[in-house]
């Protein structure tokens, strides 16, 4: 049995799958301020009854780190950061950051070495002012690293109880400050994270689980819990993904469709491209902070089924109708202050919850200033509300399309896609869903679970992985991005260098993942894996070529378990 | 440390989006600012993440598999060795104390009254008449657009192949420069085969001359003249490859690099869809931009000042100070042959002391760079001492609407600084710390000598620039209806030699309509094509009268290929005399 948890903003929801069908669900309130009590009252309400040894998986999705970003409960962080020539440093706005000599270029060549002694005198100073977490970040570390690995060196030696995180180690990727927040919020929240994964553990074994557990990462992947440790930022946003993941386990296999989860003050967008979720060619933003997170490409819009519905006057005197952003509580036909589109819905029929007498009252309310019937002003409401999604669809659509290109067939490419799906997912104001559908010529789909889908993407999702190799073989080193170190190229059985062949870049790189699979313990889909890039440029240097410059990305991508494709099959 | 986020409720809230592009107002800007609050937003932008579509880059730089090491073939451009330079001990400071002020100089003051103007909406692609740049002092971007074709090369190991780029990149994307808020990436395309026309007689047709990469090249020059002209960014940069400044009005093959000119195809663009008059081009590249200069040589609304090392010393051995333009657009064409070794300072007291001042004078409603690198101390290809520094305070002095990469071969040693430093200079950002590895402030001083050279050049310039309406004046009484002068040029890259007769219409009323006879020889091909060009400011007697000259060609069978390039009209032909079939586009 497979079970998924969805840790939301206000209800933690669950979900127990049996040979590939939904067995169980349960829904609970969140507490924002123990999130491990919220979920682990999910997992007893969905899995009553039912013997721990038969469980075969356990995924969660949790805002932990979030929340602990957002209450500030995070640790101070010294930045040791080695930014070389570029950018001035100065224009950085990372507290407690300390910048040292010392660079490397865009091949990892050393062009300035570091100054150990300004190293000594930094870390003691950083060790007075009370910093026990640090992370140092050089630019270009991904392409050497060693001036990151001599100051983690002196850092240790002189401020041993310092817990560190190094850039390389957390992503590969090229961007120097989109590596500083991602190492810094990495090393803010590791040591909270750790021990929310200790509780969680402890709580497992408390309940005689022993099967595997897993943490969904907002690129739509498990990643066992275990392993989670390290790549905490991972775990920001598997909110959205898992509503995603959810969204592409209950519709139809490899169709265009827009998930579209409304909340009560917000809504969430995501996309699905014949059958595949879509990435965003950047990480994820969290606050202020670009990140280097991998994340599906979500839109969260300002506003969801509790939005206050108002009646604004213009300087003209033309009164018209607004609604959000703002919420007071819940509708005002769920008992609550304000009208709000869900009464709209309600008054015309298209949803079951809530007081129809109330509903009435509250649009009435709306409809007296307009000097319109209720009807005509229910309409009104739930017409603008899909329409404000509507434009954020399009909006998606249209970003997606203008996408930077730096190849010929990126450029030749027609990215025309249009939603043939509206996708309900989260239960909330369902009634919107065929009004959103019908704006954008799709078909609506609200499928059976939607309330739950959420947790049904975190029970059903499968592994992610990325590999991002670079061969340079005049430096004769390679180099995988996401395991930041620089390995000779003596050390694989490629023999001319010079003459390596994509074929060959392409097997090492195939090979690598492989090995990577393993250690993230998900060799079972290292065979899914498929080459995202691949491209070489030969280094001429005098007039020769000196050599070759191997860019490889492959990738296991968001997808669903076999268990459950089962079911559909079956 | 509390790492400074709003509360979870607020953050879950969606907020203002990056610009898409939709908001147009600077009022509406504002106000989205303002409500822009923290939240948990992940970026909109997404890339389709498993099509699996694969590039192919491999298989040019493949097919020299067995022979190595590689010979570089045929380059007639100066050869000097290179690159390797950059390997050199490194020894500079690259943590950097001084903060340099990078403010950004007012705008031209003829664009400040410009500015008032209203703009005529969002109809873009549709509006015609007249439009400037839209609130150009409200906007703060930088538009961008990085076009690197990584699967496109001449050949594997010419310098225009794929790697040229690729330490840029590396650069550009570690600085994280694209996720800078004072910066607007966009997405390059394809540029229609009329913007092509607008400006070339292609042999023996466009899309024989101007390739897919060629193609975007020049489309993301428009994609950026667009954004531009419809205030969405203060100003921008083309980092595209192929490039085009010696590409001239018949194009037989590629000379030095270039097939079809993007600056000229972006100036022609301009003027159709904008209405913009008079523009000018500044040429930083090494090479003298000798395309652009004969393409509006005739042109008296197009300033062309090219700074280049000097034409004896360096391919294409054209632009000295004589070349001024055709009899009735003298002083428009402005060239400053530079001595060899030429540093920072040199470059900089021209462009204070000789440029600024002609542009300001010019009032130009635009100022394009055509930005070649190759200027740079390492470049393989040429002899000047120009820095990463320098080429980022010539880029934020000149303060260039638009700046379009030309050359610049020094792709480890040059580029990846260079374009760090114009991209920040461009954005109104610090660029103090972007220093090449073995850069040392002082390290190259003007010879006394060539200093004195230099004050010569700017007197000369000058004076020329001053008397530009009475040598025009003096011109046109030496001449009768017709204006008429004979041209050599040579095709380097695809050895062709091309003679030709260019003659202009010496009319009372415009610029006069140009005719070109050109006879092209390709080892035992010869190609003889004649082709008739209407500015698009032509009176309507030369219109006519030019529509008769295509006609009358049209049954003279020494000509294969006669090409009709009605500008005025946006209407373009080209009439193949074997085939008695006539396209237009
Ligand atoms: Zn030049
Ligand atoms: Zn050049
Ligand atoms: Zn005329």
């Amino acid at each position: 049995m497979l079970i998924g948890i969805d840790v939301g903003g206000t209800t933690t929801d669950a979900v127990l799958i049996r040979n590939g069908e939904v067995y169980n669900t349960a829904k609970v309130p969140t507490e924002p301020a123990n999130l491990l009590k919220s979920l682990l009252n999910a997992l007893d309400k969905v899995s009553r009854e039912v013997p721990p040894e038969q469980f075969e998986r356990v995924v969660f999705s949790t805002t932990v780190i979030t929340n602990l970003i957002a209450e500030g409960k995070t640790d101070r962080v010294a930045l040791l950061l080695v930014p070389g020539p570029g950018v001035n440093p100065a224009s950085y706005t990372f507290p407690g950051s300390f910048y040292l000599k010392g660079a490397m270029d865009y091949r990892g060549r050393e062009i300035q070495p570091l100054d150990e002694a300004e190293v000594r005198e930094t870390v003691s100073l950083i060790r007075e002012q009370g910093f026990f977490s640090a992370a140092i970040v050089s630019k270009f570390g991904q392409r050497n690293p060693s001036h990151e690995l001599r100051i983690e060196e002196i850092l240790m030696e002189l401020h041993p109880g310092c817990k560190v995180k190094l850039g390389h180690k957390v992503s590969g990727k090229l961007n120097f400050p989109r590596r500083v927040a991602t190492s810094m919020l990495a090393s803010a929240t590791g040591e909270r994270y750790q021990q929310f994964v200790e509780e969680i553990k402890k709580a497992m074994e408390e309940r005689n689980i022993r099967a595997p557990v897993y943490i969904l990462k907002a690129d739509g992947g498990t990643l066992p819990i275990e392993k989670s440790v390290e790549f905490p930022v991972e775990t920001i946003f598997s909110g959205p993904a898992a509503s995603t993941i959810g969204a592409l386990a209950l519709t139809p296999e490899g169709q265009t469709s827009v998930v579209v989860d409304i909340g009560g003050t917000t809504t969430d967008l995501a996309l699905i491209l014949s059958g595949k979720p879509l990435i965003g060619s950047k990480g994820a933003k969290l606050g202020n902070f670009l990140t280097h997170a991998r994340a599906f490409a979500v839109r969260s819009i300002a506003v969801g089924g509790d939005s206050i519905v108002r009646v604004r006057e213009t300087d003209s005197g033309i009164r018209m109708v607004t609604i959000g952003p703002e919420r007071a509580g819940p509708s005002y036909c769920m008992g609550g202050e304000e009208p709000t589109p869900t009464d709209a819905l309600k008054v015309l029929g298209l949803i079951d919850i809530g007081d129809p007498e109330r509903a009435k009252e509250a649009v009435a309310s709306i409809a007296v200033c307009l000097g319109k019937s209720e009807t005509e002003t229910a309409s009104r409401i739930v017409d603008m509300t899909a329409e404000m999604i509507e434009k954020a669809v399009r909006e998606m659509f249209l970003e997606w399309e203008q996408e930077p290109a730096y190849r010929i067939w990126e450029v030749l490419q027609k990215k025309k896609e249009r939603p043939e799906n509206v996708v309900g997912i989260g239960g909330g104001a369902k009634g919107l869903i065929s009004v959103v559908a019908e704006k954008l010529s799709a078909k609506p789909i609200i499928p059976e679970y939607s309330e739950v889908g959420n947790a049904i993407g975190a029970a059903v999702a499968r592994p992610t992985l990325t590999l991002n190799l670079r061969i340079d073989t005049q430096q004769k080193v390679y180099s995988v991005a996401e395991e930041g170190e620089v390995v000779s190229l003596n050390s694989t059985n490629i023999g001319n260098f010079n003459k390596m062949r994509s074929e060959e870049a392409e097997t090492l790189a195939a090979k690598l993942l492989g090995e990577r699979a393993d250690r993230f313990g998900i060799s079972e889909y290292a065979d899914e894996a498929e080459i995202a890039n691949s491209e070489v440029f030969n280094v001429v240097e005098g007039w020769f070529t000196a050599g070759r410059i191997f860019d490889i990305s492959m990738q296991i991508p968001a997808g669903l378990i076999n268990e459950w494709k089962r079911r559909e099959k079956a | 440390m509390k790492l400074g986020l709003g509360k979870i409720k607020d953050a879950l809230k969606g907020g203002a989006e990056k610009n898409t592009g939709m908001e147009k107002e600077k009022g509406e800007k504002e106000k989205n600012q303002k409500k822009g609050k923290e939240n948990y937003r992940i970026e909109n932008s997404g890339r389709y993440p498993e099509n699996g579509a694969k590039n192919h880059a491999e298989i040019d730089a493949e097919n020299n598999e067995e022979t190595e090491p590689e010979r570089l073939e045929e380059v007639t451009m100066k050869i000097k060795t290179s690159e390797q330079q950059s390997e050199d001990k490194p020894r500079n400071e690259s943590k950097c104390e001084s903060k340099h002020e990078s403010k950004h100089e007012s705008k031209r003051e003829s664009k400040q009254e410009l500015v008032n103007e209203p703009v005529n909406g969002l109809l873009n692609g549709l509006v015609k008449e007249t439009m400037v740049p839209a609130n150009q002092t409200g906007t703060r971007k930088t538009g961008l657009i990085f076009f690197p074709a990584f699967d496109w090369a001449i050949s594997p190991t010419h310098p225009e192949r794929e790697e040229r780029l690729l330490y840029t990149r590396d650069q550009i994307f570690e600085e994280g420069l694209m996720d800078l808020p004072q910066i607007a990436e966009y997405k390059p395309r394809l540029a229609d085969y009329r913007d092509i026309a607008r400006v070339h007689f292609c042999v023996p047709d466009i899309k024989a001359q101007a390739t897919t990469p060629h193609l975007i090249a020049a489309g993301s020059c428009l994609v950026l003249a667009d954004a531009l002209m419809r205030g969405e960014v203060k100003n921008a940069f083309a980092l595209v490859r192929p490039p085009g400044h010696h590409a001239m009005t018949v194009a037989h093959g590629n000379r030095g690099f270039c097939n079809i000119n993007n600056e000229a195809i972006l100036v022609e663009y301009l003027r159709k869809k904008y209405g913009i008059r008079r523009i000018a081009i500044v040429d930083t590249d090494v090479h003298h931009g000798d395309g652009t200069q004969e393409i509006f040589y005739n042109d008296p609304d197009v300033l062309f000042i090219s700074f280049h090392q000097d034409g004896r010393t360096l391919y294409p051995g054209s632009g000295f100070m004589n070349e001024l333009g055709g009899p009735k657009a003298l002083g428009r064409t402005i060239n400053i042959p530079l001595p060899p070794g030429t540093p920072d300072e040199g470059i900089l007291y021209v462009l204070g002391a000789l440029v600024l001042p002609i542009l300001e004078d010019f009032k130009p409603e635009l100022v394009l760079n055509s930005a070649g690198q190759d200027n740079h101390y390492t470049d393989p290809l040429a002899n000047m001492r120009f820095s990463a520094q320098g080429y980022a305070k010539l880029n934020e002095k000149l303060a260039p609407d638009m700046a379009v990469l030309e050359g610049g071969y020094a792709i480890q040693s040059a580029l990846p600084y260079v374009n760090t430093g114009i991209i920040l200079a461009m954005a109104g950002l610090d660029y103090s710390c972007v220093k090449e590895p073995d850069f040392k402030p002082g390290m190259f001083v003007q010879a006394a000598r060539d200093r004195q050279i230099l004050e010569e050049v700017i007197a000369t310039q000058l004076e020329n620039w001053k008397n530009r309406d009475r040598l025009v004046e003096t011109e046109i009484a030496k001449h009768g209806d017709f204006y008429r002068r004979k041209k050599q040029i040579f095709y380097d890259t695809d050895m062709i030699q091309e003679f030709q007769e260019e003659t202009v219409r010496m009319c009372p009323d415009c610029q006069g309509y140009v005719t070109i006879d050109s006879h092209a020889h390709r080892s035992i091909n010869d190609t003889r094509i004649f082709g008739v060009s209407i500015p698009i400011y032509a009176c309507d007697r030369c219109q006519a009268e030019a529509g008769e000259e295509y006609r009358k060609r049209l049954n003279s069978p020494e000509y294969e290929y006669v090409y009709l390039q009605d500008k005025k009209a946006d209407e373009y032909r080209e009439y193949n005399m074997r085939t008695k079939q006539e396209i237009s586009y």
